[in-house]
């Protein structure tokens, strides 16, 4: 578990630095996930290792990290006046645009032979 | 007597110094949200975040803490977003190899799903009036939570809004999913599963693992690769556009 915790810090000081060195606009928490996705990948799988653990462990209390985040939509207070049309419109209907789309695309592009069941 | 009193009533403000408070009390509102929601049958529409960020707000307010005086208190825990943001590669690499079976459909729709989830939201946003930062706090509303923040954090958005934002996408896309899926006769678990992790990021994907394992495996890699997705490219976007409509 502290190993594993001790690879996830490694990986995000390291995407951190190479956010930072290179000027990049993307967070180095967001750099270290993608260079453990690439190590992990030649590794035989995550699952039982140190890593996994650590990862699973964390993962679990997400939401418990997200939470406090969460509770500042109530503190939000007259900050976005005038602006609530807007967003409560560009949320539903761009969601329901959006899942419409994805559908659509993945079930036009999924091989037939795998929608043998889309016949009705 | 009286100085045991006066002691009592300093306690609030003695407490709100060390970030015990905000911790017990953010622990606390997660297991009591996930209980309710338990009770209340799971129901799509009430995420339990939703229920404990209420009882969080209702704690606060009674105690009168202010909300920036919590959230001080509760950064000792919001600081292992970092590490966690960094786990979700397990996950993510473990279901990559799905990617190998249906490479052609999963890299065309995840570029173009996440990016149209994107342009979709901020241009009914800037139709309508919307500023910048509304804008911005919006543009990641597709993405799971941690990334999410990271992105809003780069392109100037608000985390509440975003969170707001966040939490009705994942609600309307799952409700929206489900009501799309018989009409469609849909019934690839494996389209149902991406289009859920694609739009609906963490709430679809428990929605998905509720359906089946192969749902629920799809929606955690389209969740991984639309969060890598938009990590990556939105910033670059909006950096790109400079002087464009993020920026005024």
């Amino acid at each position: 578990m502290l190993r594993g915790f001790l690879i996830l810090t490694v990986f995000l000081i390291i995407g951190e630095s190479l956010s930072f060195a290179l000027d990049w606009p993307v967070s180095g928490g967001i750099l270290g996930m993608i260079l453990m996705t690439l190590w992990l990948l030649t590794q035989s799988g995550a699952a039982g290792t140190d890593v996994g653990a650590a990862s699973q462990q964390l993962i679990s209390i997400l939401v418990v990290l997200i939470l406090p985040g969460v509770v500042g939509v109530f503190f939000i207070g007259g900050q976005f006046d005038g602006q609530w049309l807007a967003v409560g419109v560009a949320l539903v209907l761009g969601t329901l645009a959006s899942v419409a789309t994805t559908m659509v695309l993945m079930m036009a592009l999924l091989p037939k032979t795998s929608r043998k069941n889309q016949r009705d | 007597m009286t100085e045991l009193f006066e002691r009592v009533k300093g306690l609030g403000a003695h407490l709100s110094d060390s970030p015990f408070l905000a911790i017990a009390l953010t622990i606390a509102a997660y297991f009591f949200g996930t209980r309710v929601f338990q009770q209340l049958k799971r129901p799509v529409w009430c995420p339990p975040v939703l229920l404990s960020a209420l009882l969080v707000t209702g704690a606060l307010l009674l105690l009168s803490i202010d909300y920036v005086e919590y959230q001080k208190g509760a950064a000792w825990l919001t600081v292992l977003l970092g590490p966690a943001t960094v786990a979700l590669a397990v996950p993510l690499a473990q279901q990559i190899h799905h990617i190998r079976a249906l490479w052609r459909p999963i890299l065309i729709t995840v570029p173009v799903a996440a990016t149209l989830a994107v342009v979709y939201s901020v241009a009914l946003a800037w139709w309508l009036g919307a500023t910048p930062e509304v804008m911005a706090s919006l543009a990641p509303k597709s993405v799971t939570a941690p990334i999410a923040i990271g992105i809003t954090e780069q392109i100037g958005g608000s985390v509440a809004l975003m969170m707001g934002g966040l939490l009705i996408t994942g609600v309307v896309a799952t409700l929206f999913v489900d009501l799309l899926v018989p009409r469609l006769g849909v019934d690839d678990e494996r389209i149902i599963g991406f289009v859920l992790g694609v739009n609906a990021h963490a709430i679809g994907t428990v929605r998905a693992f509720e359906i089946g394992h192969t749902a629920g495996a799809f929606a955690s890699l389209g969740m991984g690769l639309t969060g890598v997705f938009t990590a990556i490219c939105l910033p670059f976007a909006v950096e790109f556009l400079g002087g464009g409509i993020f920026n005024g």
